[in-house]
């Protein structure tokens, strides 16, 4: 048993843990500091990550699998974590039931998304996305004051059980097919299973459990709703961590199991991916509230991000990577941003933002970068990261025309998208007459995780290589085999489509 | 015979799991829930045919017992009235007949397509040895089955939080 390989699980599990205990003897007054000093806690675990760094191996059998996308994303959600955490302690006058137990849920969650990065086998998938999903149950209801929190809280739980009823079943249909709920195990069984109408109603509805943590479409309907009533770090966690963690099994599994499957199921994804891209852009546009036009724009994000694994290559899940990097800096930033403004002034509405030039212009540069870089503005990372998404899309163009039409589907959600996002810009500057004028004050913590967001979004827009290097490094390699097979199928398939 | 014990007790729990969710004589939620215990004592048959004697004695101490009773307090603490007097959307109505009869289509298609086979042994007898030497031997269910008691304690925690009274 190599369970050395867990150190930053178990590091973030006692850390959880410990913060529970400590709560006991904190008095009330200082126990959103204990934030801070979590957050620390985890830098040290990050940096302790990078000694890690090209260790690959197996513990547990095969369940648990440590190489380099689950590093690559173990760091993700560290970082991740890192900036929740001090924005729940910016936040924590409005959170009214224990501060303490907000850091150690959000620990949990964070150790649950890790497990998912190693996880190889169904049980370990289940259980760390079980583990995610109850946590986030609770972080969504948390502010139990308001009905709208509690309101998300249920909504969450009655459609986080459903998919998770439809996860079951399908791991259940893949066992029933294949005898193993092993992942290794299935990749070597997979060429034999890929025309067995079991395995692949099961995989389709694995694909489904996956669909509603990642909020594709047909399962993005809970999406707006829980993002619009959770409290603000709980949504910015559940838009970053939860949404990268659907899409580490999404590409463990669909990679490495199905990959005889997949490669027939180009089209189920594509339209996935297309159908995603414009309901989440369209349906942001008439969106007043803040949040739950960001809830809309995570929905058309899991669109882009869809793109990536819809081109079933190399190229597309280096991109995918890239993308969910960009993503996390760009998205806390604008929720971070949120979370101070809501904290303040208890509004959550666009007009809410009038007069923010004035009355914090760093908070303003911040939310204006933010909605740039999702909007994908050159230089910064949202652009870089459309474009790798795009550009993985089209090389697929030449194997099967219906990628060209993806690509245009995407570009034209980025062409819609500029119209709410600028609307955003726009009532940050040029609102009339705004009401209030008083400043707002960004404390010290907060600042340094602005600055870090700001840096991470134009140092990933205008260096790129050095991340694309790492993401095309951790990516899992097809076997060549496969390539052969997927071009010789390709070479064959215009023909017979006409 | 163990055929048409399947069959039986399968035909059971669809049965009692249908009474549970559409009665059409009571709508009253305390005689779904007795019918749920009948579906997991169903459930608990179906279990025992597949050789996991275990999982089937705990089907029926935990949920059928425990969980329920559970389940029968909550009814009763909370308003039953209103949910008797409340109507279905049609609209709601249509679109879960359609999902689950697509859902539906898409599993008979499947059965029909790929035939009853002969199915898989089972891996193990499913008494407490062996099962609780496959699930604490290094192998890859120990693992899974640590993180869930990370889970419990989320959700001890976080029951609490919810519920308690005092906001502080």
């Amino acid at each position: 048993m190599n369970a050395a390989l867990m150190i930053l699980e178990i590091a973030v599990l006692v850390l959880g843990i410990a913060l529970l205990l400590l709560d006991l003897w904190t008095p009330p007054a200082r126990k959103r500091l204990l934030g801070y000093g979590a957050a620390v806690a985890l830098v040290v675990v990050l940096a302790y990550s990078f000694k890690l760094t090209g260790e690959t191996g197996f513990a547990f059998g095969q369940a648990y699998a440590f190489d380099g996308l689950a590093l690559f994303f173990k760091r993700f959600f560290l970082l991740a974590a890192i900036l929740v955490l001090v924005m729940a302690a910016e936040f924590s006058d409005r959170i009214a039931s224990g501060i303490s137990e907000f850091y150690s849920l959000i620990l949990f969650a964070l150790a649950g998304m890790m497990f998912a990065a190693s996880a190889n086998s169904f049980p370990m998938l289940f259980v760390s996305l079980e583990l995610i999903t109850v946590t986030f149950y609770v972080l969504t209801s948390f502010q139990r004051n308001r009905l709208a929190s509690l309101e998300a809280g249920v909504k969450y739980l009655i459609l986080g059980a459903l998919s998770s009823a439809f996860l079951v079943y399908g791991i259940a249909l893949v066992y029933g097919a294949s005898g193993t709920m092993d992942f290794a195990e299935l990749a070597g069984k997979s060429a034999a299973l890929k025309d067995q109408p079991l395995f692949l109603l099961g995989l389709l509805l694995v694909l489904a459990g996956l669909g509603f943590k990642i909020a594709a479409f047909p399962f993005q309907i809970w999406a707006p709703d829980v993002y619009q009533g959770s409290p603000a770090p709980a949504t910015a966690f559940l838009a970053v961590g939860s949404k990268a963690a659907g899409f580490v099994l999404l590409l463990r599994l669909f990679n490495t199991v199905g990959l005889d499957v997949t490669w027939h199921w180009e089209k189920l994804l594509m339209v996935m991916a297309a159908v995603t891209i414009l309901y989440g852009n369209l349906c942001a546009i008439p969106q007043r509230n803040l949040k739950r036009l960001l809830g809309y724009s995570s929905i058309a994000h899991a669109g882009y991000l869809l793109l990536g694994v819809a081109a079933m290559s190399p190229a597309g899940s280096t991109a995918v990577l890239y993308y969910l990097a960009g993503y996390l800096f760009t998205v806390l930033a604008a929720f971070s941003v949120l979370a101070i403004i809501i904290r303040k002034t208890d509004i959550e509405d666009v007009s809410g933002l009038a007069g923010l030039n004035q009355r914090s212009p760093l908070l303003a540069a911040t939310l204006t970068l933010a909605m740039v870089s999702l909007a994908g503005v050159p230089p910064l990372a949202g652009f870089f990261g459309k474009f790798l998404l795009l550009k993985s899309v089209v090389e697929q163009g030449g194997s099967y025309y219906a990628y060209y039409w993806l690509a245009a589907v995407a570009l034209a959600g980025v062409v819609i998208s500029f119209w709410y996002y600028f609307g955003v810009i726009r009532a940050i500057y040029w609102s009339k007459d705004p009401a209030d004028l008083s400043p707002i004050e960004v404390s010290l913590p907060a600042r340094i995780c602005l600055y870090a967001c700001i840096a991470g979004m134009l140092f990933l827009g205008l260096f790129p290589n050095r991340l694309v290097e790492n993401a095309r490094a951790a990516v899992l390699p097809p076997p060549p085999a496969k390539i052969a097979e997927k071009t010789a199928v390709a070479v064959a398939s215009p023909a017979s489509i006409k | 015979m163990q055929d048409i014990l399947f069959y039986i007790f399968a035909a059971l729990t669809l049965f009692f799991g249908f009474l549970v969710v559409v009665n059409p004589f009571s709508r009253n939620p305390v005689t779904s829930a007795m019918f749920l215990v009948l579906t997991i004592a169903s459930l608990a048959g179906l279990f025992v045919l597949l050789n996991a004697f275990f999982l089937a004695a705990v089907q029926i101490l935990v949920y059928a017992g425990a969980v329920m009773v559970l389940f029968l307090f909550v009814i009763m603490l909370m308003d039953i009235k209103e949910e008797e007097r409340r109507r279905f959307k049609k609209f709601g109505v249509a679109m879960g007949l359609t999902a689950v009869a697509g859902l539906f289509g898409i599993v008979a298609k499947t059965i029909a397509e790929s035939g009853v086979g002969a199915g898989l042994k089972p891996a193990f007898e499913g008494d407490t040895k062996t099962l609780g030497t496959a699930l604490f031997s290094s192998g890859q269910f120990l693992l899974p089955f640590e993180i869930v008691s990370i889970l419990l304690l989320v959700a001890m925690v976080g029951v609490i939080l919810l519920s308690k009274k005092d906001l502080k």
